[in-house]
């Protein structure tokens, strides 16, 4: 009876000194400071309306975009404040094959305009080290338009633009992150006629310079776990002799997903290509000119973005 | 007397055959590699942790699995295997590893995680929010 009890307690007393030995061998919880990482989801997708963020997803990323501009909201009922009015379209995709490099076509109903685009992220955003993050955007389009008389484009480099931009953000907590963005767009073609064509000389006067200067300001603020108030404002710099692009101005909102962005908003631009939004933008944030008379509170278009995202 | 003995038992006998041949829907068993299960969760559960691992179940997981992890997501109806109630012992008396393993790899109706949340840092933060589903 004793021989049974003692090896009972030696049992018991063993066991216990086995499950002292597991939490012994636990891994030591992370308290010593590791290596810093760049923040996380400053955006939640590489679009903010009609701008590029400083996103870049991960290598091995596929992308497909669609993005709508239906017509002004200021024809009313009419047309259904422009969603029944005539529309642009963007499809476009995007594929990451190295991290940090993001390369992307698209094809835009305006102008049968085809996009190439390149995307790298040059630093990200880490908390203690660096306090922005910055990404390079660019992008060359091809308006493809028949054109068989030569009465739009004398050459076929003619049909050619490019928009390159530096994007800078910041992410400020959880909620809010914001963005700056200068670019520089390029059209290869401007109209233009003679002032002068005699024997004294040619003077040449051009509708519009060729490069033109902007600055992009955007901003999103989380008002829940998978939705977010999107803002944006782009202001034109270059000034042109003729033709002055206008500002545009940008509000709607973000719906995230696993996979998917949504992105509803209002805005000025209709064109989905950057440099031709820059450089054309007819629609004004502010007033227009209606029949002679100026009408306050601007020309909007309602508008979206759906990404789809594959890792 | 005797109709009403045939219609007791006949109502007793609809009832029984009412869920005979059906089963008590039993989650599927999903083993997890040994190496696995027996990985250490090298992330502090705090609550810089927990928010962070909110976020990503908000994102990626409450979809199926619900905002509370009973399993009844708006699209756990459309699925074949029906997302078990991560509220209870059964489901939480596994390993920080062998949940981390079940994110990261997926099965069936569930994704696999490890190239939409690449960083392992994020897996460990939803492992401990997942524990907070306890009830």
């Amino acid at each position: 009876m004793f021989i049974v009890s003692a090896c009972l307690v030696g049992c018991i007393l063993l066991l216990q000194t086995a499950v002292y030995a597991q939490d012994t061998t636990a891994v030591k919880e992370i308290t010593t400071p590791v290596k810093a990482k760049p923040v996380k989801n400053t955006f939640q997708s590489v679009w903010i309306i009609d701008n590029q963020t400083v996103m870049v997803p991960i290598k091995g990323t596929f992308e497909l975009d669609i993005q709508h501009r239906f017509g002004t909201v200021t024809h009313g009922y009419s047309d259904f404040w422009g969603l029944f009015a005539s529309s642009n379209m963007r499809l476009g995709a995007s594929y990451a094959p190295i991290n940090n490099l993001y390369l992307g076509i698209g094809i835009d109903k305006y102008d049968e305009l085809w996009d190439g685009s390149a995307k790298y992220a040059i630093i990200k955003q880490t908390k203690g080290k660096i306090p922005v993050s910055i990404t390079y955007y660019g992008d060359i389009s091809y308006d493809s338009r028949n054109d068989p008389t030569h009465g739009i484009f004398v050459h076929s480099s003619d049909r050619i633009f490019s928009f390159n931009q530096l994007i800078i953000a910041r992410k400020f907590g959880e909620k809010l992150s914001l963005q700056v963005a200068p670019s520089l767009s390029h059209q290869n073609s401007v109209n233009g006629f003679y002032v002068k064509n005699d024997s004294t000389g040619t003077t040449i006067f051009k509708e519009m310079k060729h490069d033109h200067f902007a600055l992009a300001l955007s901003g999103r603020y989380k008002i829940g776990e998978t939705t977010a108030i999107l803002l944006n404002y782009d202001q034109p710099i270059t000034e042109h002799a003729t033709k002055n692009p206008n500002p545009n101005l940008a509000f709607g909102f973000e719906f995230s997903t696993s996979g998917h962005t949504f992105q509803l908003f209002m805005g000025n631009y209709t064109l989905l290509n950057p440099a031709q939004n820059a450089l054309f933008n007819a629609n004004s944030p502010f007033s227009y000119n209606s029949n002679g008379t100026n009408v306050k509170g601007g020309q909007f278009v309602i508008g979206f973005n759906i990404t789809r995202l594959w890792n | 007397m005797k109709r009403k003995l045939t219609l007791t038992i006949s109502v007793l006998a609809v009832c029984i055959l009412s869920f005979a041949f059906t089963t008590i829907q039993q989650p599927k068993p999903w083993p997890v590699p040994e190496k696995n299960a027996k990985m250490a969760n090298p992330v502090k559960s705090n609550a810089e942790s927990i928010s962070a691992g909110k976020a990503l179940w908000n994102l990626h997981c409450a979809s199926c699995h619900g905002k509370k992890g009973l399993g009844d997501g708006s699209k756990a109806a459309q699925l074949k295997t029906t997302p078990q109630d991560m509220t209870v012992a059964s489901f939480q008396s596994q390993s920080d590893g062998s949940l981390y393993y079940k994110i990261s790899e997926g099965r069936d109706d569930m994704p696999s995680f490890k190239k939409k949340i690449p960083d392992a840092e994020d897996i460990w933060n939803l492992v401990n929010f997942t524990r907070t589903l306890k009830k």
